[in-house]
């Protein structure tokens, strides 16, 4: 990893083509106290091969943003208010196989057709042509494709996101059996349609739907043994690529160990090569340095960067810690209190903040020019989110509040290109605001 | 209490509010532990025992000379529910049923205090021993702990009531020699896991006695598991005893709820079923009820296993 | 550590806590005074008296006593039983064998259905099944044994007249032959499917009865852990990475939280050993426990002992397995204790 790269941030120009875009998200908790409104109305957009960064304190809701994504929040008690999250599956570019070209802008992949029109453009997908999933509405069993293959998630303690009873082989293997079933089968030379009970037992030992009768099976003939050691070859291969890919040292003697036998940096390597895995267009990084040390943690973030590049994928980067994010992300999104108060390009952002909540945030950061002893905090703490009333959400703490903060909802509007703001500082109240509240 | 020369060493001030804190705090658990529906069916059923257990002369004419005999009808043998003067019936031998119940009550209550308060002190003081001094004590009366919790506890009970021969007392005896080791084990587990807090070591820094230490910052903050475990034995231990009555390690004829049991299943080929059903109907009230309020306790005092 | 290093220590152990249990059986018997009253009638002279306790080394001092006692257990002699006017030794196979059919029976029966109902409320949790299956279970870990036992009787046999008492029907009982000793075992070997039914149809009260208990135990446990493995961050992992909810469940959740329950299995052998006394009584089987029973009452010292002794062993070894099962489940078992 050498430090241009990280300095660089993108080796690749953004597109501004949009990936993934939230609109009006609302995830709410029923408690005994009353509806808490965890997240309230929350919109943006992840463009193509960038890093988002959500920031904000604990409990606004950006963590819970990050796992609507992938659907995995408690339903009960959480409650899916309304909104969308729009996103666009990528495939392989057809024109050049992945090696990269002018009509894919090098990258390798393009957004998959619309399964309706076959990319003509119809009503299903607006004249775009392009596949287009409300990631809130999906069956099931669509969202169980996406998972780990489209989308993955890099969890914040790996030490509490691998199972300890299971090798990392065996957790990192999950994931080939679910989403690549078909290039091991291929590996070990069995075409997808190939018939008799022979083939279709293998099939459902590669895809994870065996019966207690196909291992029977495979333990009996010899024949069976031989082509499912070559599914198991052909499965070690990929998670020791995987493990390499993240510079794990030994990936064999890895694959064989426990989680608590490795360190937590290593943990962590491991984590990123499970969400890896598949190529996804998507990765939701949840704090995933916040459990580890501060040496490994620089080492893991250019780890994470240099990943993401050489692969295109956009990433969502959730996080405290405004200096990590300003080192790695492209856009930030700040969130208080279960709302985007201000989005912007990173360093318009952070040299021009305009909203008084980051404005706080970043003067709460210390730096080499602070004096001693003058740490600045922002007054007050999180209102509580149980049924909150019309206001803005920070106008107790804001210094700066007047006349409307308290009876109108500020809505984001831009102040500049590529940088928009929640706050009536910047905007006078308008009908967008009020039809908010 | 506080020494005037060193004003840093237990000052009397906080000392008071950590007082009305702690009661503040009681007032709270308790409100809490009654927010539990069941543990409140618990706690109804323990009073209405626990008064007929206080009111039994009152509710029956008490036998003569000893009252936890049963009294014998020899007028009135294997009569159904429903008899007068025998509301719940009689046994095989004229003893009447309900006399039994609530004499039984006083028996029942007789052994799970008496069993449960020698052996949380015996097992409090071995494992408090183990866990403060450590080394090689602790050691050694771990193994012998070991070798107790080898062999399961009714047997182990059964087989010390046998040899010291068969009586009611020497069934509360055994289960006192047998039931300590469970406390001494919670109690050194639970010392040693107090014991690494910092503020034990800020007493020890602070130049606290041992003992002062033990008795002020370790033994509250390690009572909790004792306290569940010790309701949850006092229906456990009704249980056992009645066990040990009904394989006949108690006096026939004393008024006992697992003696009952017993003496009533000889009847039920005949049809007799009154006589075995009510006794054992008390086992599984009293033992229910404990163990209601056992859970509710655990439950509030320990909030991670709430809902469970 | 390994696997096998960790079986090997923990067989080192066994043996020292069954000399620690010998002891105390041994001092126990020796509080209730010397055994030779059991070789003594009312027309023997104080010589007389002395021969025999020489010939038992009862004159010596009871470190040497005990020594004896240890050898003559070693060699298969556990002295002679008042009760069964045979020596233990003898008594001992067939009673074993009969206890040992229930108390499977009735652990297969404990085992299988708290796993399922735990799991089936664990997964549940807070809905109608889960309340049902924690009252039962509350009521189950309430109820005296004995007492459930006699309940049954009145209902299914007294005035039903479903099932028998006592262990088989006397006349299917002669018509085979038993070599082990185990009904059902021996029924099959036989090719006899009336034996076979005989032996099932006597087995269902009592094995009902003491496997009860166990259900509840295990299906307490399974549901409390059950439902904090799935509140973990793995379990959510699982889902990330696309695994189908059943998946998730069979590798993820359930797998680990077999690992506490494994521990509460131990607990239910102990429960089981224990309970079988009573359900023996009630339901006339001719096992160790009943025959506990009568030692207890009329005290028979050697029965008493053997029983004791051979219970620990039992019990030790049921632990072992417990805790290898539970070694092999959860890897970090094995990284020390």
């Amino acid at each position: 990893m050498s430090m241009e790269m990280s300095d660089t941030k993108s080796a690749r120009p953004v597109t501004p083509v949009t990936i993934a875009s939230v609109r009006g998200l609302k995830v709410h908790f029923q408690s005994k106290a009353g509806r808490v409104h965890a997240v309230d109305g929350v919109d943006f957009d992840v463009r193509d091969g960038e890093t988002l960064g959500l920031v904000g304190e604990t409990g606004c809701g950006k963590s819970v943003t990050g796992r609507a994504f992938l659907r995995l929040l408690p339903v009960p008690p959480g409650i899916l208010a309304g909104g969308s999250v729009m996103f666009r599956p990528q495939t392989t570019c057809p024109d050049c196989q992945g090696d990269g070209c002018e009509r894919c802008d090098d990258s390798g992949r393009r957004p998959a057709p619309c399964p309706k029109c076959r990319g003509q453009g119809c009503t299903t997908c607006d004249q775009t042509g392009i596949e287009s999933l409300d990631l809130l509405t999906i069956s099931d069993a669509r969202m169980r494709d996406i998972r780990g293959d489209r989308i993955a998630m890099i969890f914040q303690d790996p030490s509490k996101a691998l199972n300890p009873t299971l090798t990392i082989g065996e957790q990192l293997g999950e994931v080939f059996l679910q989403h690549r079933h078909a290039d091991l089968l291929a590996a070990a030379g069995i075409a997808e349609d190939q018939p008799g009970w022979q083939a279709s037992a293998l099939r459902r030992l590669a895809s994870q739907q065996d019966r207690g009768t196909d291992r029977l099976l495979v333990k009996l003939s010899g024949a069976m043994r031989r082509k499912h050691r070559a599914i198991r070859q052909a499965l070690d291969e990929r998670i020791a690529a995987a493990l390499s890919e993240t510079q794990i040292p030994n990936p064999q003697r890895v694959m064989q160990s426990f989680p608590h036998e490795l360190s937590g940096g290593m943990r962590q390597r491991v984590m990123i090569a499970q969400a890896l895995a598949c190529d996804p267009d998507l990765i939701i990084a949840d704090e995933p340095t916040t459990a580890l040390d501060v040496t490994v943690q620089a080492r893991i973030l250019d780890l994470v960067r240099q990943l993401q590049t050489s692969r295109g994928s956009s990433v969502i980067y959730i996080s405290h810690d405004l200096s990590v994010v300003r080192h790695i992300c492209d856009r930030v999104a700040v969130m208080y209190a279960g709302r985007v108060v201000e989005i912007g390009d990173v360093e318009q952002l952070f040299t021009n903040p305009r909203h008084p909540y980051t404005q706080g945030l970043l003067a709460a950061v210390p730096t080499t020019r602070t004096p001693r002893g003058q740490l600045a905090a922002i007054p007050g703490s999180v209102p509580e989110l149980i049924d909150p009333g019309p206001s803005c959400r920070f106008a107790d703490r804001c210094a700066k509040a007047h006349g409307p903060c308290a009876s109108h909802d500020p809505a984001l509007q831009p102040v500049s290109a590529g940088h928009d703001v929640a706050c009536f500082l910047e905007h006078p109240i308008t009908t967008a605001s009020r039809a908010r509240a | 209490m506080t020494d005037a020369s060193s004003p840093l060493r237990r000052p009397s001030l906080p000392r008071e509010t950590a007082l009305r804190v702690r009661m503040r705090r009681s007032g709270e658990l308790a409100v809490k532990i009654l927010s539990n529906p069941t543990t409140i069916f618990g706690f109804v059923i323990i009073l209405l025992m626990l008064s007929m257990a206080l009111f039994a002369p009152w509710l029956t004419t008490p036998n003569a000379p000893d009252p936890y005999q049963m009294p014998r009808d020899w007028g009135a043998l294997r009569m159904p529910p429903g008899t007068p003067n025998h509301p719940l019936g009689t046994t095989n031998t004229g003893g009447d049923v309900l006399y039994g119940i609530i004499w039984g009550s006083r028996t029942s209550l007789q052994l799970s205090i008496i069993v449960v308060s020698v052996t949380v002190v015996i097992g409090t003081a071995i494992g408090s021993i183990a866990g403060m001094v450590g080394g090689k004590i602790d050691e050694i009366l771990m193994r012998i702990v070991d070798v107790f919790l080898s062999i399961p506890e009714l047997i182990f009970a059964l087989a010390i009531a046998a040899i010291l021969g068969p009586s009611f007392t020497n069934i509360i005896l055994s289960l006192c020699l047998v039931f300590w080791v469970k406390y001494a084990r919670i109690m050194r587990a639970q010392i040693i896991l107090v014991k690494q807090n910092d503020y034990v070591d800020a007493a020890r820094i602070m130049g606290d006695s041992r003992l002062n230490i033990y008795f002020r910052d370790i033994l509250p903050n390690a009572a909790t598991p004792v306290i569940v475990q010790a309701t949850l034995d006092m229906g456990a231990i009704v249980l056992i005893g009645a066990t040990l009555s009904f394989i006949g390690l108690a006096e026939s004829g004393i008024a006992e709820w697992g003696v009952l049991v017993s003496e009533g299943q000889a009847g039920i080929a005949s049809g007799r079923w009154w006589a075995s059903t009510f006794p054992g109907l008390m086992i599984f009230l009293w033992a229910l009820a404990f163990n209601l309020v056992g859970d509710g306790l655990r439950d509030a005092l320990d909030p991670r296993t709430e809902g469970r | 550590m390994q696997l096998r290093d960790y079986i090997i220590r923990r067989l080192i152990v066994l043996p020292i806590l069954l000399l620690g249990v010998s002891i105390i059986v041994f001092s126990l018997t020796r509080i209730a005074g010397s055994p030779v009253g059991v070789y003594l009638s009312h027309e023997m002279s104080a010589a007389e008296v002395l021969q025999i306790e020489q010939r038992f080394n009862l004159d010596k001092p009871l470190p040497v006593q005990y020594f004896y006692w240890l050898k003559g257990v070693f060699q298969g002699d556990f002295g002679w039983s008042g009760v069964a006017s045979a020596p233990v030794a003898d008594v001992f196979p067939a009673k074993f064998a009969a206890t040992m059919e229930l108390s499977i029976t009735s652990a297969i029966v404990a085992v299988a259905l708290g796993l399922w109902l735990g799991t089936y409320a664990g997964v549940r949790r807070n809905k109608m099944p889960d309340h049902i299956t924690r009252i039962v279970a509350v009521s189950a870990a309430s109820l005296p044994l004995f007492w459930f036992g006699i309940l049954l009787l009145i209902v299914f046999w007294a005035n039903l007249g479903w099932f028998p008492v006592g262990r088989s029907t006397n006349d299917i009982w002669e018509s085979i032959a038993h070599p082990t000793g185990f009904y059902i075992i021996d029924s099959i070997l036989a090719g006899s499917l009336t034996a076979l039914l005989d032996a099932l149809w006597h087995l269902v009260l009592p094995s009902i009865t003491l496997g009860f208990g166990g259900v509840a135990i295990i299906a307490r446990m399974m549901r409390s852990s059950l439902i904090e493995e799935l509140q973990q961050d793995y379990v959510d992992a699982a889902r990330a990475k696309g695994l189908p909810e059943r998946l998730v469940l069979k590798r993820h959740a359930k797998r680990n939280a077999l690992v506490p329950t494994v521990t509460v299995i131990g607990l239910t052998i102990a429960f089981l050993m224990q309970g079988a006394i009573a359900a023996e009584i009630i339901f006339r089987w001719p096992g160790l426990g009943r025959w506990m029973a009568d030692a207890v009452v009329r005290g028979d010292q050697a029965t008493i002992m053997t029983y004791v002794l051979f219970t620990s062993v039992l019990f030790l070894l049921a632990n072992l397995v417990v805790d290898i099962i539970y070694a092999k489940l959860d890897p970090r078992v094995r990284l020390g204790d």
